[in-house]
């Protein structure tokens, strides 16, 4: 579904209906607008998860209401929509005192990163903005983008906490991004391709064909993997750059409104991103679990999103029970247990290709 | 080499075992939630056991009640507020002991004593309320009273009462418009006449 295939699509269906150069806007702005309600529906979905399963893990109801009127609807399915709401409408402060361009910036920049991160994802055999054949090298370094928008924000904002926050999100993120991309190495060796959409090809037929069960290195790589994306995502257990008990709210201190809800769904559609590119890599992306069963496109669309949510509800279920790390654990677990590992996992597979031929 | 591994043990089971915990109680949400939603369940108020019979025990601090239809205005419960929260006023009624229509009023209380004042105004600032029971001894008619306990029968208990704005803690007891309603209906008699 490139932008290509829409705009031939478009001139077939009406030929000569618009001008050649609208068109092509046209069938650019498509895949954006598509993009933008599935973030958006993503968002109020995860946010309403995140607040039910956090709530019940600890044995309380969440947001519930007994109708309209004040209460947050049946449920409280209106209850992310009362939030994102109530974030537009309070008072958008900017600090004297703060660099007022880079602050402007920032929460833009790192919500681009998340975004664009998304066009590479396949979703089906043609249901992918932009296949790339670097795929998932540019996701990677896409990705990376956060950390510069994270620094900005933290320096801009002219705070103490806020630069810390940032400098020990960039730390962290540097860092983790090493352990992930290292286990992504291996994918890689095995599909012998960048292309996100090759990668799943090679795993076709069914879940024994899956990468995670490729071989033995596999699921520590998956693993690996995981907790590394997890950890650049920011999240708890590894929350320290917005640590509440250190640093009151780290990077986004000093933000409020429509700006800190720009920080607050970029964290959430970056959980999207790395689950998405972890069910790719590891678990067969839009391929069935049955080999020539329900792999229709539609349904293909259904298992990737499926397996992305379920990734994503681990970091949810993981969010809610393992408590933040010190920093100097955060640096011990990344340079002294993930990078090694990392590293044994390539020779061991690097190996397991090269005996299995 | 050995504790390196061991650690890389213990973390892992340790994550596990917490994860399996809380995915327990993420699935036994149904019955395990320890909230309740409150203004629509409440927990049960334990029944209070202190020796004797509900009614017998007369004290109970909840919130004033005045049934106005039998106050008669002698303000004895004002003089004995001691933060003086209880406000009245009053006004001579033109027939003792006579039902007014016009402005609700009845003349005669439940004791059969004959009313020769309309309250006009009975404010009790419930915020300034130190609960101390005090003004509902001298009142000869029982008519000021604490919601609930021994009290029931009257009016159910109230202890619930908590307001979006302080005003609203200042409860109004005498009936609406009797103020202006007095004063009108004698300025149409003395225009009849
Ligand atoms: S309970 Fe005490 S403080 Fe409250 S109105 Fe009566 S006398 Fe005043
Ligand atoms: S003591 Fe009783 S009758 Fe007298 S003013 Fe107060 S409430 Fe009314």
């Amino acid at each position: 579904m490139t932008v290509d295939f829409i705009y031939n699509f478009l001139n077939d269906l009406l030929p000569g209906f618009l001008g050649n150069d609208l068109l092509l806007i046209l069938a650019m702005l498509l895949p954006f607008f598509a993009l933008f309600g599935f973030i958006t529906i993503y968002g109020f979905g995860v946010i309403y998860a995140e607040l039910k399963v956090s709530s019940f893990i600890q044995d309380k109801t969440g947001p519930m209401g007994q109708g309209y009127g004040f209460h947050a609807g049946k449920w409280g399915l209106l209850q992310p929509v009362a939030d994102g709401l109530h974030l537009f409408f309070k008072e958008d402060i900017i600090p004297a005192t703060a660099d007022r361009p880079l602050f402007i910036l920032a929460p833009f920049l790192i919500f681009i990163g998340m975004f664009v991160g998304i066009i590479a994802i396949p979703f089906g055999e043609a249901i992918i903005i932009s296949d790339m054949n670097i795929g998932i090298f540019y996701i990677l370094g896409i990705g990376s983008l956060a950390v510069i928008a994270l620094i900005l924000a933290g320096w801009s904002s002219n705070n103490k906490w806020a630069l810390y926050g940032g400098m020990r999100s960039a730390a962290q993120i540097i860092s983790y991004e090493i352990p992930a991309g290292l286990s992504l190495i291996v994918v890689i060796l095995l599909a012998s391709s960048l292309s996100m959409q090759e990668i799943i090809s090679y795993q076709s037929g069914g879940i024994f064909n899956w990468i995670i069960f490729d071989n033995p290195f596999m699921p520590i790589a998956f693993i690996i993997f995981f907790i590394s994306a997890l950890a650049e995502t920011n999240r708890t257990p590894f929350d320290l750059p917005e640590s509440e008990s250190e640093l009151v709210a780290g990077f986004v201190t000093e933000y409020s409104g429509a700006r800190y809800a720009f920080f607050f769904l970029s964290e959430y559609v970056n959980m999207f991103v790395i689950s998405a590119v972890a069910a790719t890599a590891f678990l067969g992306g839009w391929q069935s679990p049955f080999p020539n069963f329900l792999n229709t496109p539609a349904w293909s669309v259904f298992w990737m999103i499926s397996k992305a949510f379920f990734l994503v509800f681990v970091m949810i279920w993981v969010r809610w029970t393992v408590p933040r790390l010190r920093v100097d654990q955060l640096m011990h677990l990344c340079w002294k247990v993930f990078i090694p590992i990392g590293l044994f996992n390539i020779f061991g597979v690097s190996i397991w290709t090269v005996l299995r031929g | 080499m050995v504790k390196y591994f061991a650690d890389i043990y213990n973390s892992t089971t340790a994550i596990l075992s917490g994860m399996y915990l809380t995915i327990n109680h993420l699935f036994r949400a149904k019955k395990g939630i320890a909230t309740l939603q409150y203004p629509e369940e409440r927990w049960p108020r334990p029944e209070r056991t202190i020796g004797f019979e509900h009614g017998s025990y007369n004290v109970i601090r909840s919130r004033l009640h005045v049934d106005i239809d039998d106050c008669i205005g002698c303000l004895k419960c004002e003089r004995a507020c001691p933060v003086d929260c209880i406000k009245i006023e009053t006004e001579k009624s033109p027939n003792r002991g006579e039902d007014i229509k016009d402005i609700n009023h009845i003349g005669i209380t439940s004791n059969s004593t004959k009313k020769a004042l309309v309250v006009t105004r009975f404010d009790i600032d419930m915020s300034e309320c130190c609960y101390c029971n005090l003004c509902t001894y001298p009142c000869p008619e029982e008519c000021i009273f604490m919601t609930g306990g021994p009290n029931e029968s009257r009016h159910s208990i109230d202890y619930e009462f908590s307001e979006p704005e302080r005003t609203d803690l200042i409860y109004h007891f005498s009936k609406p418009g009797t103020k202006d309603g007095l004063q009108e209906m004698l300025n149409n008699r003395e225009a009849e006449a």
